[in-house]
């Protein structure tokens, strides 16, 4: 039955799926340059190198809007394909800055300022008019004073509910250098999430260095990941920080448990050395440490991914991920096998909810009561 | 309880150790500053010869990047696979189930009296204390 306005502005709805990685794009390279000061706005930025070939050039070739301009850049289509198409109630936004391939680091803070002001702008102001989006503070860690400024400048604003670092970098993100901005987040409450970015960086995309193919590119991801999560626990950022919380993007998961393993094995015999770890490197992981869950791995027995779900504890530190408008798109109802429903109400909204502060409720808004009206439609079509 | 004499006190110094077969068991005997601990020679993790292991001391901290050395003397690492066990009471430094036995050790005064009973005796100089293990 159709609600008024009056009924839906008063409705609350409850909060069930959170996709924790849906990239914003700039509708062209151009619509950053407003945000840049001179002597920066009239030089060439330094954008995202497609060195490896994936899939649909990189995107779901539905995702393309109408006006030619590229995928995830048309706040509708997103309402459209992501809050209505697979019901998230929130979205966590994470720009595809590509900031680490810029060598110059004062450019580098320069540019990831004006990804933010320009995020402020559009998807978190003129296009959230349903507040469902909410997004990640660019900064640009190989400056990490600026970054730090960054975050005091950022934290506090309503829909910013994470700061952003991409995968490739200088040194391992537990690196003493970085603890100033590891500081910042955890004083303002903000979890620091990193994504892959280019291929082009500070450092290659594997250990040994450039791969032949995409698939190799794309399949190694975890190895880099892995090397941060390493650091992260060995150099005690955790201990140092006690609020501070990190979230692994894109990079999967199934990798987890056998890697913590390791860890926890050579620690047993290795811990003089780091005698700042007052318990096991996995017991950091359930206080301080998410996973997002896509690329979600897909084994020819589901219940293998199961099994490895209770490994690593799925329950308290994995989070949905669909990475909307990518070739890689997970959606949550056919991507995973068969889960309990407590495992589905921790992975698709409870463990994002906890970390980012989100309601367990949400005012109804028009998107609702069009995808009713959509999913009516759509029976009455197939009858 | 059966008691084992692992040998005159001055022949186990502080610092030093010594690994005796007892009923087909292997204990190792430490004088830790003048007391004395016996851990059995078997690592709970692998069974490697725990008591072979380097007697050292343990790293603290209360800040990452920063060291406290404690308690010099007072670790045993495992020859093997490194683990650290607090030789006072046979546990690892880190929280684990994984406790390597230990027995109790005194020191006696050595004395004759006893075997010499019911024959002709002898003044005897006790210049020795015994290291006794009991298990």
């Amino acid at each position: 039955m159709a609600r008024s306005r009056a009924e839906e502005e008063q409705c609350e709805t409850p909060v069930t799926l959170i996709d924790c990685d849906v990239h914003p794009y700039l509708k062209h390279e151009d619509e950053l340059r407003q945000y840049l000061r001179e002597p920066w706005r009239s030089r060439t930025i330094p954008s995202r190198r497609q060195i490896y070939l994936p899939p649909g050039d990189g995107r779901r070739l539905d995702a393309m809007p109408e006006d030619g301009r590229p995928a995830g850049s048309d706040p509708r289509l997103v309402e459209r394909q992501v809050l209505q198409g697979i019901g998230a109630d929130y979205v966590i936004l994470i720009p595809s800055s590509s900031i680490s391939i810029i060598p110059d680091p004062v450019f580098a803070a320069a540019v990831a300022r004006a990804w933010n002001d320009w995020q402020i702008d559009t998807w978190l102001g003129a296009y959230n008019w349903h507040g469902r989006f909410k997004s990640s503070i660019v900064i640009a860690p190989q400056n990490p004073e600026r970054s730090v400024e960054e975050i005091e400048r950022l934290a506090g604003h309503p829909h910013l509910a994470q700061v952003l670092v991409g995968s490739s970098a200088l040194a391992a993100y537990g690196k003493r250098q970085y603890h100033p901005i590891w500081e910042a987040a955890a004083r303002h409450n903000l979890p620091v999430a990193l994504h892959v970015e280019s291929p082009v960086g500070p450092t290659p995309p594997s250990p040994l260095g450039y791969p032949t193919y995409f698939l190799e590119f794309h399949t190694l991801y975890p190895t880099i990941y892995m090397t941060h999560l390493v650091s992260l626990i060995a150099e005690g950022v955790f201990e140092k920080f006690p609020d501070f919380k990190f979230v692994f993007v894109e990079g999967g998961s199934a990798w987890l448990a056998p890697i913590m393993w390791r860890m926890d094995k050579d620690w047993r015999g290795a811990r003089a050395e780091v005698p700042w770890l007052k318990r096991r490197p996995s017991d950091y992981l359930r206080d301080h440490i998410r996973f997002s869950t896509q690329p979600v791995e897909e084994p020819d027995n589901p219940r293998h991914l199961l099994h490895i779900f209770e490994m690593m504890d799925a329950e308290h530190i994995l989070m949905f991920a669909s990475d909307y408008p990518h070739w890689d798109f997970d959606d949550p109802k056919r991507a995973f096998p068969r889960l309990t429903d407590q495992l589905k109400r921790r992975i698709f909204c409870e463990n994002a909810r906890e970390l980012y502060h989100l309601p367990a409720t949400r005012p109804f808004d028009s998107l609702d009561s069009t995808q009713s009206m959509a999913e009516a439609q759509d029976v009455g079509a197939t009858r | 309880m059966a008691r084992y004499v692992v040998g005159p006190a001055s022949e186990l110094p502080p610092s030093s150790r010594r690994i005796v077969r007892v009923n087909g068991r292997e204990i190792g005997v430490f004088n830790v500053r003048g007391a004395y601990y016996a851990l059995r020679n078997l690592c709970p993790h692998q069974s490697a010869p725990l008591c072979l292991g380097e007697v050292t001391g343990l790293a603290v901290s209360d800040e990452p990047g920063e060291i406290e050395w404690t308690r010099e003397g007072e670790i045993l690492r495992c020859p093997w696979h490194g683990w650290e066990f607090d030789l006072l009471t046979g546990c690892t430094v880190f929280k684990s189930q994984a406790c390597v036995k230990t027995y109790d050790v005194r020191v006696e005064q050595a004395t004759l009296a006893r075997d010499s009973e019911g024959v002709e005796t002898y003044p005897v100089r006790v210049e020795n204390e015994l290291v006794i293990l009991e298990y």
